[in-house]
């Protein structure tokens, strides 16, 4: 893989942090869902889309498909709604996520918003036409809450790659 | 094993599996069918009982935080809110045992009434007491957990009601918990019957209705109808016992373009109650008579009056 000059190259990503951090995010997201406010972000979202983007081969479609599956039955909410937006956001992310990797964290940020954006939109267009229930407008603060949380999330969740600086005689690299 | 980062890594050629795309529309193909399956016919339950057992662990640790909060804050509170409670409960159960009074003997008369004129006794189903879990997530729903399932028996479309009136009924039952649906919820209905003067109607859940979270579909306007009229559940439809308090009609829209009254009405049943109780569907009840060992359930004491030994406490004002 080409990389941008100046980036730490960072160590392969362990499978069962990955799988940790996806379960940390579900109970996360369960939790928020307890307090009842709408406009909370969806950390479940945001964790798998940072997988998709940094591992793609490990973290594809499928499991973004039955992370939505588990959350439509915790929510109560019709079987497949949110498997449905979660795999549509997931490919979005696959498909951006070689240009995506090449920007600083930070950047990443304001071209995954649109991502949100649309993954709440699909999410909407299905309840409209299946509920024929209006939502609610604080809704629209959680895709801006997610991007905003991409940076500090990714840069936790890529901490453990990073390799320790060790100065040596013998490698000066 | 060397240190090479994974995405160096090229895959096997030949290996390579389905593409992005044809993967994305696959499994979009699959939610969509799940959803219909969902909505449309209903199929889909064994799915979501395995993936909900399969997710429990985590939802039972999901509620610990909230739990251990709960329980310390009702350990630091004040002894005066208790003792308030307490005083509320007392001055209630006296209230409550005049009454009792009454209905004992308006049982036993009722009971030889019945037997006289050979009818069927209505008896008292068996009940299941839960505590509630959590509300659902989901924001356009008005949806509950609560902490028993179909292993301790709770049987699809039983009546929850609590101390002040009927709550919901439960619509979905997982192998440990199960959800019931409340009756504000948009699509939940219940068959009341408006204690004074007797009229049946339908009301159905109406969250952002003004002035009321539940609506009586198609009351004509000339019907008797008044602010503050209670509405019990009149029995007709096998699922609700009859006779149990529902909700209070709290605002009446007489418009002169449509021959229908909007009736607007508020529940009775407490809003954040924990402790809730499950009732059968009546169409399930143990038939008339029951076989004489089962003692009777809650009510402590056996009617004298009525011989037969299925003594259990009628509902009252069963009949008009």
């Amino acid at each position: 893989m080409i990389m941008p000059a100046g980036r730490p190259l960072l160590l392969p990503a362990n499978p069962r942090f990955i799988a940790l951090s996806l379960l940390l995010a579900l109970l996360l997201h369960m939790l928020l869902g307890l307090s009842g406010q709408h406009w909370l972000p969806d950390v479940l979202a945001v964790v798998v889309v940072f997988w998709n983007v940094h591992q793609p081969r490990r973290v594809g479609l499928v499991i973004a498909f039955l992370c939505g599956l588990a959350l439509d039955v915790h929510e109560s909410a019709l079987l497949g709604q949110n498997a449905l937006s979660y795999v549509l956001l997931s490919s979005m992310a696959i498909a951006v996520q070689r240009r995506l990797l090449w920007f600083p964290l930070r950047e990443q940020a304001l071209q995954i918003l649109p991502l949100f954006v649309v993954a709440s939109l699909v999410e909407w267009v299905t309840r409209l036409v299946v509920q024929d229930a209006w939502p609610h407008w604080s809704q629209l603060l959680a895709p801006l809450l997610q991007a905003a949380l991409w940076p500090g999330l990714g840069a936790l969740l890529l901490a453990p790659q990073r390799r320790a600086f060790a100065p040596d005689d013998i490698r000066p690299l | 094993m060397a240190l090479d980062p994974l995405d160096h890594s090229v895959p096997p050629i030949f290996r390579r599996g389905l593409s992005a795309m044809t993967r994305t529309v696959l499994l979009g193909f699959l939610s969509v069918l799940l959803m219909a399956a969902d909505h449309r016919l209903q199929i889909s339950q064994p799915i979501r009982s395995g993936v909900a057992l399969v997710l429990s662990p985590l939802q039972w640790l999901s509620l610990q935080p909230g739990r251990a909060v709960g329980f310390l804050g009702q350990y630091l509170g004040n002894l005066e809110q208790a003792q308030d409670a307490a005083q509320t409960y007392q001055t209630r159960t006296i209230a409550q045992a005049q009454r009792l009074q009454q209905v004992e003997q308006l049982l036993q008369e009722n009971a030889q009434l019945r037997q006289m004129l050979d009818l069927r006794e209505h008896v008292a189903g068996p009940t299941k007491a839960v505590e509630v879990l959590y509300d659902t997530a989901d924001p356009y729903t008005q949806r509950i957990l609560v902490n028993k399932g179909q292993l301790s028996g709770i049987v699809q479309g039983s009546a929850v009601i609590d101390v002040a009136g009927v709550v919901g009924q439960v619509t979905r039952v997982y192998p440990l918990v199960s959800e019931v649906t409340l009756l504000t919820d948009r699509g939940q209905s219940i068959p009341v019957m408006n204690a004074r003067t007797g009229s049946r109607h339908v009301a159905q859940g109406d969250p952002a209705g003004g002035g009321g979270a539940l609506e009586l579909r198609f009351v004509p306007s000339s019907m008797d109808m008044q602010q503050g009229d209670l509405l019990t559940t009149s029995g007709i439809d096998g699922v609700y016992p009859a006779g149990l308090h529902v909700a209070r009609i709290s605002r009446i829209d007489r418009r002169v373009d449509t021959a229908f009254a909007r009736v607007h009405a508020q529940p009775m049943a407490q809003e954040r109650g924990r402790h809730l109780l499950v009732l059968m569907p009546v169409k399930d009840w143990p038939k008339w008579p029951a076989p004489p060992a089962e003692p009777p359930r809650g009510k402590g004491k056996a009617t004298a009056a009525s011989k037969p030994a299925a003594s259990a406490a009628t509902t009252p004002g069963a009949t008009p």
